[in-house]
């Protein structure tokens, strides 16, 4: 976990921040031009090579950045360590779980193309 | 920050500095409120992203999966979260701009930045709104 803070967590909130605008941005323009996928769009976009690349980046994006966020938080307002190291712990749990489901999730759709 | 005297009412630790703040009677400065929304729409997407595998697996499973969660998510009891998200959304990615943007000096000094904390969290709220709005529109 070291690489994740101090200077470091930093760059990182700052980096996943940029990656997650530009990801926004993109969104937000496809959906007004385009409006909501269907159904089929969507599927080809998850099963080719760079759409689930890109949303398998994002999700990391996601976590990093949520990780780095509810880690200045804790330790900001928990002060008592052993209270922090269970909310760290469960923080941490949860948002791994959410990147390995992703890709689990991911990795079925791929298995499953025709 | 400016502290009323009562604030600072209740012990005092042996450096001589307050403990047991009044947070009802600290006057909180506007940067102080987009502060502290940072970080409270950042708690509130870091806790909606728990859904975030479900909802992908469900929207790749099958087309009446990605139907019914479109459905679900057009049902009226779903309105108020949906606007819980999306202002979260919205507030937290504008005062992240806010942010970047005072990093490389942008709208750094005091004026400015006071300036800039009411108008994202004015904006925040009216994008959020106007989602809302647009999603549901017949």
């Amino acid at each position: 976990m070291r690489q994740f803070t101090g200077q470091r967590a930093w760059l990182v909130q700052r980096l996943s921040a940029l990656l997650l605008l530009c990801a926004t941005a993109a969104l937000g323009i496809y959906l007004l031009i385009e409006g909501p996928p269907g159904y089929p769009a969507w599927l080809a976009f998850a099963r080719h090579p760079a759409g689930s690349t890109l949303i398998l980046a994002v999700t990391a994006a996601l976590c990093l950045h949520g990780w780095v966020g509810a880690r200045d938080v804790v330790l900001d307002y928990l002060h008592r360590p052993a209270w922090r190291l269970c909310v760290l712990a469960l923080v941490a749990t949860a948002l791994g779980l959410v990147f390995l489901r992703v890709l689990v999730v991911l990795a079925a759709t791929l298995a499953h193309a025709p | 920050m400016a502290v009323r005297p009562e604030a600072l009412a209740g012990r005092r630790n042996p450096a001589g500095l307050p403990r047991f703040l009044n947070l009802f009677a600290i006057r909180f400065p506007i940067g102080a409120i987009a502060s502290i929304g940072h970080r409270l729409s950042g708690a509130c997407l870091v806790l909606a992203m728990l859904w975030l595998p479900d909802t992908l697996a469900r929207s790749l499973r099958s087309q009446g999966d990605y139907d019914a969660l479109l459905a679900a998510w057009r049902s009226p009891w779903m309105a108020p979260l949906e606007f819980l998200i999306l202002w979260a959304f919205c507030y937290h990615v504008l005062a992240g701009l806010r942010h970047l943007l005072m990093d490389v000096g942008v709208g750094a000094r005091l004026p400015a930045a006071r300036a800039s904390a009411r108008l994202v969290l004015g904006l925040g709220f009216a994008i959020a709104l106007v989602l809302l709005v647009a999603r549901r529109w017949p």
